[in-house]
């Protein structure tokens, strides 16, 4: 039988990226950086949202994930991507809730996905974000 | 006629230089890879390369059809004029300059190409992160007029070939600076990183692909500073490794504006610059450059790549 050399040339290249991968990960590329870091914290906040300053700051307590408030109330949430890190300015769409130490926060963008911060004063956050 | 594909001849150079650029991250910088955004980029390549296959039979209808109507005629053995490769190297890179600047400008373009960015690495994984939806979007027709020069649609797609080979080895944080006069006339890691930027400076800037010089003769180049830390991505990371919607998210986004818009501002969610919307409720790249601007001088702080890399060159920016 005849194998259609873009079927071939497609399988060789899907081991390759899957040996590539598998590289990758024994190699213990990656990393987990903690937004306890306040400075790493800040500049994050202002990729996502360019000039954005912190005025108060809620670090998840593994250092995964945080909202983030802004002298004229916006809000943010943040969550480490990978190694590297994603936020988005909460508005009136997004939805919290409330678990015993922690609270899940939904932006709204489903493939963004939802957030959960493990915080000091969770139910304060909650309702600032429910007041949005 | 010549039958010469040089980006599959690359391909085991391509993973060579990955895996060795691994090698390098492990001792030197483990941050500047992450696993998971490898194997999305690596399929990102393997994806682009089938799409290609499957979907870029119009474009190449198309060439063959236009080529019956050149101005000049380079004769039947056409592959034996020496000096058209050159010529056709050079014009092709052109090409590339506007291609590349209207796939940055133009939402239908950037739908396709924003696959290409929406890493936050910049390695050399990064490099074969390419766009599935080329075929879908209008800019094969940049080639046109290189093909009613005379330039036969094999030979602007073998210079094309070598066009991308030499992109690759751009996607690096691992070299610094090449030396001044090749930064000066060249693409390099250097320039190439600004045009991956998100920081507000760089963004819609150093739009080459071979050569540097065209951003410098139409005004869209701009130098690597030492003065703040890279980011690398779009303005909004996707936050998330799923491969289709990566591939997809901003063909979603672009018809969902459309389908939402008024009848007379459905055409610009098409046309316009990404960011742009009809109640202002998005921003342009050049909105929030201007926005930064406004805020320049309060949190400049020092750290280039150059530090951070112990390998990196010492050679002065061009």
């Amino acid at each position: 039988m005849e194998i259609h050399p873009l079927i071939l040339q497609s399988g060789g290249s899907l081991v390759a990226i899957l040996a590539l991968y598998g590289l990758a990960r024994w190699l213990g590329l990656g990393g987990s950086p903690s937004l306890k870091d306040t400075d790493l914290l800040a500049a994050v906040a202002d990729e996502v949202d360019t000039g954005f300053t912190i005025e108060q700051a809620a670090v998840d307590r593994g250092g995964a994930s945080a909202l983030v408030k802004h002298a004229d109330g916006r809000i943010m949430v943040i969550k480490r991507h990978g190694n590297r890190y994603a936020g988005r300015i909460l508005d009136k769409g997004a939805k919290v809730r409330e678990e015993v130490d922690a609270i899940v926060v939904d932006c709204g963008e489903a493939r963004f996905g939802t957030v959960r911060l493990s915080i000091e004063n969770p139910a304060s956050w909650a309702d600032t974000i429910n007041r949005l | 006629m010549p039958d010469f594909s040089p980006t599959q001849y690359a391909v085991p150079l391509f993973v060579a230089a990955v895996l060795a650029e691994m090698v390098w991250a492990r001792f030197r910088r483990p941050e500047a890879y992450e696993p998971m955004d490898t194997l999305v980029s690596l399929a990102f390549g393997l994806g682009s390369t089938v799409a290609g296959a499957l979907f870029g039979g119009f474009a190449l209808y198309l060439f063959i059809a236009t080529y019956e109507y050149r101005l000049f005629d380079f004769g039947p053995e056409w592959w034996s004029v020496w000096w058209a490769w050159p010529v056709c190297f050079v014009l092709d890179d052109l090409k590339y300059y506007w291609v590349h600047r209207a796939g940055h400008r133009i939402r239908w373009m950037w739908a396709s190409h924003v696959n290409h960015h929406s890493s936050q690495h910049y390695n050399l994984s990064t490099a074969l992160r390419q766009s599935w939806t080329g075929a879908f979007t209008f800019g094969f027709l940049f080639a046109i007029p290189l093909v009613l020069l005379g330039f036969h649609p094999a030979m602007i797609a073998i210079c094309g070939g070598f066009n991308l080979i030499y992109q690759f080895w751009i996607h690096t944080e691992a070299i610094d600076r090449m030396p001044r006069w090749f930064e000066a006339v060249m693409n390099t890691p250097s320039h190439h990183r600004v045009h991956h930027a998100t920081n507000p400076r760089y963004l819609d800037r150093n739009y080459a692909g071979v050569f540097i010089v065209w951003d410098k003769m139409f005004g869209t180049f701009e130098p690597e500073t030492n003065e703040e830390t890279i980011r690398y991505g779009i303005v909004k990371q996707l936050g998330s490794f799923n491969l289709l919607w990566s591939v997809f998210h901003e063909w979603i986004g672009m018809l969902a504006d459309i389908w939402r818009s008024p009848w007379k501002h459905k055409l610009s969610y098409l046309l316009r610059e990404p960011g742009w919307t009809h109640d202002g409720s998005r921003e342009t790249s050049d909105m929030i450059r201007e926005r930064w601007r406004k805020n320049i001088g309060q949190s400049a702080k020092p750290n280039s790549v150059a530090p951070r890399n112990p390998i990196a060159g010492q050679g002065e920016a061009a």
